[in-house]
């Protein structure tokens, strides 16, 4: 059953006059004694000594000054919201309808609510301090608004230095865009980030720190604000979350604070919340969610938010970084894995010893199928994985040895493979071979795609890391197997050819490896210059060589592409070249041809044929034709 | 040291700005070496001397002077495509106007005429577009810079028998044009040799006026493909019969069709949408670095290439000013004839040319198709 106070006094302004009649003849025959705002406070003391009740109708700060009074005179409060008040109605739950609300406005159960005053202050809903993109946008918010909001807000954004103290005396020094003191929970998407764990009795104060590092995070954090339409489960990778009785806030430059949509005070920042300091009669809805203040703990969640080497950085740079970047504190079980991968040990050698004499075996029977058992044996993706976070993060250490353990691999797998092909008596080549001799874009491509595949699966636990590493194995371990069989023919266009193909699949994994890393923010926050000076010669000498005969394989590409859309008339004789192909030996281009002709081409048929090619093409070529003849 | 740098710089600036740009070393002389235009700049082929004299004009702001600094003048002689008009025009140039040699755009009946009295005026003469295997014959001093006709029926027939794989052709041709007869009876003689049937060999004119009766009879004999050697008003006949009976053979034609179709004919580019033909260039095929430029010329001065006319222009004059250069005296027309037929492995608009001391010109041809209102690159025969 319902009950009602037996009196009240009706705080009004100019703006609720209009109110004083209805509420003097509510339908609860409660007693009311109205007086203007303006009245009330040149003696309050005189007005609201022994007032039980006061029920307010005015602006929020006519709301703020009652309130204060309230914790001084001990009344409780019943609050008839103006229409336009829409954000007081969300906050306290209050009907829209003014029958309801003056009803409501007259029970006896106020809720004892908290008080939070910052710097002297009321804080009724929210303060910001700093850019706090999208931590303000309503929550229900259209996705365009959001957008526009995280643009606008995007415009001159930088880390400033933030150092916040709770109640239980814990220091936080960090860097943030801003931060976002909040009562309760409802109406902005920062209180959807908190609402688990957040209520307006619970004696605390919330603030959400919002920490982009780098533009990448940014976009992350607009994508989850975009997407995720429910509460969050956990903070998102750019926010941090302090929950105490008190929070002091300073800056390294002196922040506004606005309170409640006015600026009102500036860092530093001093708020305290006063538990249960005031009864309100508040809608149902909110009673449900309240916290007592006992159960209510200080919490500290600031995983998230640069710390050390991180933070200096911040304070450093002007505009934030494209890429993210985070210290080897934050990826604490990923370094010592990746350290361990770096390291060699016997059933590396084993397996990288096995995997090529499989490999070796499966190229001379031209089985497709034992070449890929080879290939789910090797073990090369660790080592790569590694040195392409070695060189991300400059970390010599981690390069040396990573290094260390690919150039065994491959000298081991060259041994093996010379060993295996010494041993034969017969040494065919065969199509498999000949494949990892004139090595194409697409083998490149493949490099390329398998990098990016191994960095994923060390960044996600999704992605099963020995599939990663059977791609891996695709572009390097067959070549590698022929560059091996070439050093046991002693044949060095083998070996140079598949060596070449080896090397630039290595290279081009490394590349897209360390990049996927670093769009992965695995950056290191301070990197040594001078190891990634070595990196960089190590790759540019590397890269010249590959350079050089990648536009070789371009030209040779395009000839082979060209020559298939030309016909020959040889005296009088018609060649359809239907299939081209240059391989090199030594300084020798071979071209093969596979060619239709009706007629028997003689000596001088293939004399002419050969003339006409280089007086065409200016190119020094030896042809090897395969003649079909048409019926 | 950074004086030496700067010096450094200095130098290899002006060298490359010497390297580039050789024909900037050249100083005018002030002297100018005439040279002879003929062509149809009016009547039905006008399109041959308006658009070959299009391609000269971009190929002499890509080379302004000879190396002796002196200009070459252009001196224009319209000739409608008529052999008597054509013989009276050469001997106005070269006594009259006194030319170092003549570029002529005519067709092959107007450069027969023109090679019988070649020698008598012992004027080198270039036949940027004829195609008659005989216009080269009997004299010293005219050279042919397209492929002839024997080649042309030649690629042709082998291309429809082994790329296309027909047995079966119906052959049409125009007893009036020496360059149709010539064609179309060569590609029934080798078309033959290599095993393939000709269905029927039919004779049209202008005047022909039984042209559905025709074109019924050959159908019922279901050649797979007509090949059209004929005037493009002629094709178009053919082609509307051929279309009135709902039959869907393939066609083939010779050159210049696609680009008299093109620049001449446009309303009916439907009609012969898939049609082929064996030709000089075609839309879309690599060009050489000089004929990139040369295009791209063309393009920001007349819109859009066109035709191979233009591109065959600029070849004619481009040869001829290499052989000009070659000679100590540039107006020598002994030499000139002797340097343009001693041409080797010349870098042309599309590939490179060989001119042999018959006056025959080694250089690839093309298999192109119309498609959707523009000519198609298929093959390249070398």
């Amino acid at each position: 059953m319902t009950e009602y106070v037996t009196s009240a006094l009706f705080v009004y302004t100019d703006e609720t006059n209009h109110l004083v009649d209805p509420l003097q003849n509510n339908s609860l025959g409660t007693p009311i004694t109205s007086v203007a705002f303006d009245a009330l406070m040149q003696a309050p003391q005189q007005q609201l000594e022994g007032a039980g009740h006061v029920v307010v109708a005015g602006p929020i700060d006519v709301l703020k000054e009652i309130l204060r009074l309230a914790v001084q005179y001990r009344f409780s409060i019943g609050i008839i919201p103006t229409k336009k008040q829409k954000h007081l109605i969300k906050f306290y739950d209050l009907p829209k309808n003014p029958s309801a609300a003056v009803e409501l406005a007259l029970r006896r159960d106020g809720q004892a609510i908290d008080l939070i005053t910052c710097n002297g202050e009321i804080m009724l809903f929210k303060a910001a301090i700093g850019r706090i993109p999208f931590l303000d946008t309503p929550a229900k918010a259209s996705r365009v608004r959001v957008l526009v909001n995280a643009l606008k807000k995007f415009v001159r954004f930088k880390l400033h230095t933030f150092k916040f103290k709770t109640a239980g005396k814990k220091e936080i020094e960090t860097a943030a865009s801003g931060c976002m003191l909040l009562q309760h929970s409802r109406g902005s998407f920062a209180a959807r980030l908190i609402a688990h764990d957040h209520s307006f009795t619970d004696g605390m104060i919330s603030l959400v720190i919002s920490a982009p590092i780098s533009i990448m995070e940014y976009v992350t954090l607009l994508r989850q604000a975009l997407r995720s339409s429910k509460r969050f489960k956990q903070l998102p990778s750019s926010i941090g979350y302090i929950k105490s009785p008190q929070i002091d806030i300073e800056s390294e430059n002196r922040l506004a604070v606005i309170i409640d949509d006015k600026r009102t005070t500036h860092t530093p920042l001093h708020c305290k919340a006063i538990a249960n300091a005031v009864h309100v009669n508040v809608g149902n809805n909110l009673r449900t969610e309240s916290i007592s203040a006992k159960d209510a703990k200080e919490r500290i969640d600031i995983e998230n938010l640069p710390r050390e080497k991180e933070l200096v950085k911040a304070k450093k740079q002007k505009r934030i970084p494209f890429f993210s970047y985070a210290s080897e504190e934050r990826f604490y079980d990923l370094f010592p894995a990746l350290r361990e991968d770096a390291r060699i040990g016997s059933i590396y050698i084993v397996l990288m010893v096995l995997s090529t004499m499989l490999a070796a075996v499966g190229l001379y029977l031209n089985s497709a199928s034992v070449i890929i058992g080879a290939m789910l044996l090797a073990p090369l993706m660790a080592p790569i994985v590694s040195l392409s976070m070695g060189i991300l993060r400059g970390n010599i250490e981690l390069f040396k040895s990573s290094i260390g353990k690919i150039i065994l691999g491959i000298f081991i797998a060259l041994f093996s493979s010379a060993l295996i092909t010494s041993l034969f008596p017969h040494k065919p080549v065969t199509e498999e071979m000949l494949a990892r001799l004139n090595p194409t874009l697409l083998d490149l491509a493949v490099a390329i795609i398998s990098g990016i595949a191994a960095a994923c699966s060390k960044s996600f636990k999704e992605i099963i890391q020995s599939l990663a590493g059977v791609a891996i194995a695709v572009a390097l371990v067959p070549p590698l197997a022929v560059a091996g069989i070439g050093i046991g023919r002693l044949d060095f266009y083998f070996f140079y050819q598949a060596f070449l193909l080896f090397s630039t699949n290595l290279v081009g994994i490394i590349i897209s490896a360390t990049f996927t890393f670093r769009v992965l923010g695995f950056s290191a926050v301070v990197r040594s210059k001078r190891s990634l000076v070595i990196v960089f010669a190590f790759l540019v000498l590397i890269a010249i060589p590959l350079y050089l005969s990648y536009s070789r394989i371009v030209e040779d590409r395009i000839f082979e592409q060209s020559l298939r859309r030309e016909r020959f008339l040889v005296n009088q004789k018609y060649i359809i070249i239907v299939k081209a192909s240059i391989i090199w030996r030594g300084d020798n281009r071979i071209i093969l041809m596979d060619v239709l002709a009706r007629e028997p081409l003689t000596r001088k048929d293939l004399n002419a044929f050969k003339k006409k090619i280089q007086a065409n093409f200016n190119k020094k070529l030896i042809i090897r034709l395969n003649t079909y003849y048409i019926p | 040291m950074k004086n030496v740098v700067h010096l450094l710089i200095l130098v290899l600036f002006v060298f490359c700005l010497g390297a580039c740009d050789p024909e900037s070393a050249i100083t005018p002389s002030g002297k100018t070496i005439k040279v002879g235009i003929i062509g149809p700049f009016s009547g039905p082929v006008f399109s041959y001397g308006e658009e070959g004299v299009k391609g000269i004009r971009i190929a002499i702001q890509l080379q302004p002077y000879l190396q002796d600094g002196s200009r070459i003048e252009l001196v224009e002689a319209d000739n409608q495509n008529d052999p008597a008009m054509t013989v009276k025009l050469l001997e106005k140039l070269v006594e009259k106007d006194n030319v170092a040699a003549v570029i002529t755009f005519s067709s092959s009946k107007p450069v027969l005429a023109m090679a019988k009295v070649a020698d008598e005026y012992q004027t080198p003469i270039l036949a940027a577009l004829a195609t008659h295997p005989d216009i080269t014959k009997h004299n010293e001093f005219v050279t042919q810079l397209v492929f002839d006709d024997d080649t042309q029926g030649i690629v042709a027939a082998l291309f429809v028998r082994d790329d296309l794989l027909i047995d079966t052709v119906a052959v049409f041709n125009n007893p009036d044009s020496a360059y149709s007869s010539h064609l179309a009876a060569e590609f029934e003689r080798k078309f033959k040799s290599i095993g393939g049937e000709i269905t029927d060999t039919i004779s049209i004119t202008e005047e022909t006026a039984d042209l559905s009766n025709i074109v019924k009879r050959v159908h019922v004999r279901s050649p797979e493909l007509l090949y059209l050697p004929i005037k493009v008003k002629d094709v178009l006949r053919v082609i509307r019969e051929v279309r009135k009976l709902d039959w869907e053979p393939k066609i083939m034609g010779a050159d210049g069709l696609i680009s008299t179709m093109l620049s001449q004919h446009e309303e009916d580019l439907d009609l012969v949408d898939g049609m082929l033909a064996t030709d000089i260039m075609a839309h879309g095929m690599p060009l050489t670095p000089i004929g990139e430029r040369a295009r791209k010329l063309f393009r920001n001065q007349y819109e859009e290439t066109r035709t191979v006319y233009a591109a065959l222009g600029a070849e004619a004059y481009m040869i001829l000013f290499d052989a000009m250069n070659r000679c100590s005296d540039p107006a020598d027309r002994y030499c000139i004839n002797r340097q343009i037929r001693s041409t080797t492995n010349f870098t042309g608009i599309i590939g490179n040319m060989t001119i042999g001391p018959n006056g025959k010109t080694q250089r690839p041809l093309c298999i192109t198709s119309i498609e959707g209102g523009r000519s198609k690159f298929i093959f390249k025969v070398y």
